[in-house]
């Protein structure tokens, strides 16, 4: 049985002929149905497993805006564009409580490819952080894997300049786990990517409201 | 911050205003399913996916294209796919020469041909500029796909939408989580049509 088989069998055994549309849209619904219960899962089990130290993560980023940081927020592909999410979220927000200043390094492409051509891709959200970052700014990080290089290299030069480290990684945590990497890290506990990019969405826009009426409530 | 600062029960509390419309979704299923097969059988033809949003949703606009053409699983085909809000230059141009209703209109009528696929996603289903670009797209023949929030919005009643599917909640935030659950789904399942090429006709709407 190919890898296909084993995940859609509903296609194999009588595959072509009358019917095939029905029959196929009538698995596709089962499925979509599964994927749903699966998140549902995955929330509940991030909610029971880190709340404690979301809430201490939110105290510790109302405390960077507080004292006037800025939070910087990178990734990869998807998480790139969860990056800007992360940053929208704070400039722009959707729930009441104050803007807060945010950038996404993803959003600058001429920087983005001016580091990944002159230099190496592992730098390109290192080198903007170590310029412009200061202490007690906030890095904002995004992996499903927890192994993005050019991310862990994001967090070490934040690291070096005295910021707060935050981290969303999937799986087993990857080398985003190891210890001395984040201040304040949060694995989803799953085999999809797609269902740890929806539960990472959660957790940052979680930590955006937290955030907010933390600072609205001071 | 003292007793102001979040607390592990804030934190539940967030969480839990989730599930209702992370469960409601599944009554959403058969008209996921009934878009993935007709995303599919645009694809099939040759077609290609145009997205476009606002604020969040832009950025749920560029992560549904990507998916489409870097698949997360190795082995599933690449698909053309095309995100409108990736350029600020057109953006800006479109703006600043037709108005804010024109922003994804405007580069959706130079890109786009018959057989492509038009999606666009806002939280409420009132944005103007991405019911303009629908309107645009079907007029022209596309497909088109609209993902929306609460209850739908102006979006929901419009003819202009071939397929609509709606995240039940009226929090923006919510929604956006739903969002990209249905769309990761839509990804994925597109492709048991398309290996399936017998699905993509019979059945359909």
């Amino acid at each position: 049985m190919t890898g296909l088989e084993s995940l859609y069998p509903f296609l194999y055994p009588s595959s072509g002929g009358a019917g095939s549309g029905e029959r196929v849209l009538g698995e596709v619904a089962a499925s979509t149905r599964e994927k749903i219960a699966e998140i549902d899962r995955l929330r509940r089990r991030v909610a029971d497993e880190q709340a404690e130290e979301i809430a201490r993560c939110a105290r510790a980023m109302a405390a960077s805006f507080a004292a006037g940081g800025r939070l910087v927020a990178f990734g990869n592909g998807g998480s790139s564009t969860d990056a800007q999410a992360v940053a929208a979220c704070f400039t722009v927000p959707a729930s009441p409580g104050p803007a807060l200043p945010a950038v996404a390094l993803t959003a600058d492409v001429a920087v983005l490819t001016a580091l990944a051509n002159d230099v190496s891709f592992e730098v390109v959200f290192a080198r903007p952080i170590a310029a412009a970052g200061r202490p007690g700014d906030i890095a904002f990080a995004l992996s499903t894997s927890g192994g993005s290089r050019n991310v862990l290299a994001g967090l070490a030069a934040a690291r070096r300049t005295g910021m707060l480290t935050v981290g969303l990684a999937g799986g087993g945590g990857g080398a985003m786990a190891e210890p001395g990497t984040v201040d304040h890290l949060f694995v989803m506990p799953s085999s999809s990517v797609h269902r740890i990019q929806e539960a990472q969405t959660t957790v940052y826009q979680v930590l955006g409201e937290l955030v907010r009426d933390e600072l609205r409530r001071s | 911050m003292g007793e102001l600062g979040s607390t592990a029960a804030d934190a539940v509390a967030a969480f839990g205003r989730r599930r209702a419309a992370t469960t409601a979704l599944a009554d959403e299923a058969e008209a996921v399913a009934a878009t993935c097969q007709a995303m599919a059988a645009r694809f099939h033809a040759g077609g290609r996916l145009l997205t476009f949003g606002n604020g969040a949703a832009a950025a749920d606009a560029a992560h549904l294209a990507v998916e489409f053409v870097h698949p997360v699983i190795v082995g599933k085909r690449a698909l053309p796919a095309l995100s409108l809000v990736n350029d600020p230059a057109t953006l800006t141009a479109a703006l600043a020469a037709e108005g804010p209703d024109e922003t994804f209109a405007a580069p959706l009528r130079c890109l786009a041909v018959p057989a492509d696929i038009a999606l666009g996603l806002s939280p409420d289903g009132e944005c103007r500029n991405v019911a303009r670009a629908l309107g645009v797209a079907r007029a022209r023949g596309l497909l088109t796909v609209a993902l929306v929030g609460g209850d739908g919005g102006r979006l929901a009643g419009s003819g202009d939408v071939d397929h609509l599917v709606v995240a039940r909640s009226s929090d923006p935030a919510v929604v956006k989580e739903i969002h990209v659950t249905i769309y990761h789904v839509l990804w994925e399942l597109v492709h048991v049509f398309l290996e399936n090429p017998d699905s993509l006709t019979d059945g359909a709407a």
